[in-house]
């Protein structure tokens, strides 16, 4: 039965996710998400979600995504120890090393190799399995025979983000922002008030992406500035193409998007549940009038 | 006796081999990692990459074959021959961005050494041993780490970190090419595309576009650094010049081979004509990626040929 997972970045979005009918959630913890400290839950705001969710059977996800530095991995791995106590139902990571280090430290952790891992093939599958991963996160521009290989990898859970923002470079391979600017208001260290992980963009932590690959640019041939225009980019949505990533063996149907107020994740995550439930009971899944969202939808709003 | 460090670069196709003098070099990486379609791919052609590595042995030079850097499903047969090819003719290792590559080449090479190219994002000492596990004998650690992370990981794990030290830092790769948009408007058909020199500019700032790939725009440049890095252990060295000329290849490989001998016996004397080289070659300036832990493009060092003000403001570079 496939899972629908979706992000919530405030416990509003949470409640929003689950009155419209997730089965699991995903959310950062201050400190320790990527992206930056707003979308991040407070210790007692998760614990307020954990509380709601396992109250209506659904699950629990700790988007802990950032890759530490040296000397903050410790603090990273002790925290985990503290989710679990909370009652957490998994942890998303994005380090191969973290994925065995919280494998052999946590054994009954559920543990989900994040977007950033960059798994494209089923390779990659069968490595993050083999370090201890229950499940990989592909990227929503694979195939449906792609992903139904992938999906013949015994013993891993495939997630496909299906709603996300496809990027000028590949999420987890891109380190453009910080090549140009490091975040000047450096955050307090871990462990001080207020304190997160000092990562750079690509690890999450203090790093901001100054979404440069979304401003103007100059196109420079030789010497001869040619155009002036921005990086491709675009929102994708497989909402219109849901039965064929289902037929191909997709275990979870996740979104993208921590950053949606609680009013744009509800009718999000209704179209999809609807899509699910249509799949499941045999049924024609409903033609959605646009295959992309309306621009208010899209992480990127545009 | 081991040499007391190795200076590597990268050759992507036979043409580019045979046009450059690769002499003030130890070693080559040979095959483009970014694309399979760009012109002459070493690493598409068997029969020039059994030759490649024929005529490096031939010089006494070692030849490290390289892999994609994020390959699909369809990609991996490709890699496995690649790969076998490589073990036949006896190339001295293997270099991997992607794991489950790594995973494979383990699988059906595990006597073959296997150095960890700089896209497999290895950021701690952790990650750096779960592929020592697998094989690694080397390591590329991610170019957003400073010498100090890097250090702390070749503690830890013990193996040796390689370093661009010279030429364009890799910020990023796709799965698309962009510059197909271009083929009929600019009547530049794929593969010529990519080996256009072609800039992104915003205000100061430049990378330089390789199609699938995205490099820093200015040049690497740690001419100033090499006894530090030495002193700190450090032994393998790369000039990224994929997408350089011969003249590049050969005039910053001569630089690089006297100053790092130079390093070695002890000098900090930096040679003036050293300097007129390096920046005749650097089309948009110098930086020093992420080493000293500040934004990539900042320059850190008394001779300064390519810092500004406002890049050491940016930076949080005080001096």
């Amino acid at each position: 039965m496939p899972v629908l997972l979706v992000p919530a970045g405030s416990r509003a979005a949470a409640q929003a996710a689950l009155d419209a009918g997730a089965d699991a959630i995903y959310v950062g913890l201050k400190g320790f998400s990527r992206g930056g400290s707003r979308n991040e839950l407070t210790a007692p705001e998760l614990q307020d979600v954990l509380v709601a969710a396992h109250a209506q059977g659904r699950h629990v996800q700790a988007a802990l995504n950032t890759i530490p530095r040296q000397a903050e991995r410790r603090d990273l791995v002790e925290k985990v120890g503290e989710l679990i106590g909370w009652g957490i139902d998994g942890v998303i990571v994005n380090d191969a090393g973290l994925v065995a280090e919280l494998r052999s430290r946590y054994p009954r952790l559920g543990i989900t190799a994040s977007i950033g891992c960059v798994v494209m093939n089923e390779a990659d599958v069968a490595f993050y399995r083999d370090l201890g991963a229950d499940a990989v996160v592909l990227p929503g521009t694979l195939t449906p025979d792609e992903i139904a290989a992938f999906a013949q990898v015994p013993g891993v859970v495939i997630e496909v983000m299906v709603h996300m923002v496809d990027e000028f470079i590949l999420l987890g391979r891109c380190w453009m922002p910080s090549y140009y600017q490091m975040n000047q208001a450096l955050p307090a260290p871990l462990g001080s008030s207020g304190g997160r992980l000092l990562g750079s963009v690509k690890r999450g932590g203090a790093g901001v992406c100054f979404k440069i690959c979304e401003q103007p640019w100059e196109l420079y041939r030789g010497v001869r500035c040619v155009v002036t225009r921005l990086l491709p980019s675009r929102q994708i949505s497989a909402i219109n193409h849901l039965a064929d990533l289902l037929n191909a063996g997709v275990d979870v149907i996740k979104l993208q998007g921590r950053s949606l107020a609680p009013d744009l994740v509800a009718p999000l995550v209704r179209r999809y549940r609807l899509a699910i439930d249509a799949w499941m009971a045999g049924e024609p899944l409903p033609a959605f009038a646009e295959s992309c969202l309306e621009p208010s939808w899209t992480v990127m709003r545009r | 006796m081991a040499p007391a460090f190795e200076l590597n670069t990268t050759i992507s196709n036979l043409r580019d081999l045979t046009e450059s003098d690769l002499s003030p070099y130890d070693a080559i990486y040979l095959g483009n990692i970014t694309c399979r379609l760009y012109e002459g791919n070493l690493l598409e052609h068997l029969d020039d990459l059994r030759e490649a590595i024929a005529i490096l042995k031939g010089q006494g030079q070692k030849a490290y074959v390289s892999t994609y850097t994020t390959p699909r499903n369809n990609d991996l047969p490709q890699i496995q021959k690649v790969v076998a090819a490589a073990v036949e003719a006896g190339a001295d290792a293997v270099e991997v961005h992607n794991l489950g590559v790594l995973k494979i080449v383990h699988e059906a090479h595990p006597d073959l050494a296997v150095h960890i190219g700089g896209f497999a994002n290895v950021y701690t000492d952790v990650g750096a041993a779960v592929l020592k596990r697998y094989g690694a004998v080397r390591i590329t650690p991610n170019y957003e780490l400073s010498l100090e992370e890097i250090g702390e990981i070749q503690r830890e794990v013990g193996l040796p970190m390689e370093l661009l030290v010279h030429g364009k830092m890799p910020l990023g790769i796709s799965d698309d090419c962009w510059l197909l948009e271009y083929e009929q408007t600019w009547g530049v058909p794929c593969p010529a595309l990519c080996r256009q020199e072609l800039f992104l500019k915003q205000g100061d700032w430049a990378m330089k576009s390789i199609g699938k790939g995205v490099l820093s725009g200015k040049d690497v440049c740690l001419l100033e650094h090499l006894r530090r890095l030495m002193t700190g252990g450090h032994a393998c060295f790369r000039v990224e010049a994929a997408s350089e000329s011969p003249a590049y290849r050969l005039e910053i490989g001569r630089v690089y081979r006297e100053a790092l001998e130079a390093a070695l016996s002890g000098s900090d004397g930096l040679k003036g004509q050293w300097w007129d080289t390096i920046r005749h070659h650097a089309r948009i300036g110098l930086c020093n990626g992420f080493y000293f832990g500040t934004s990539g493009m900042a320059y850190h060092g008394v001779q300064s040929p390519g810092a500004d003000a406002a890049e050491a403001q940016r930076s949080g570079v005080g001096q």
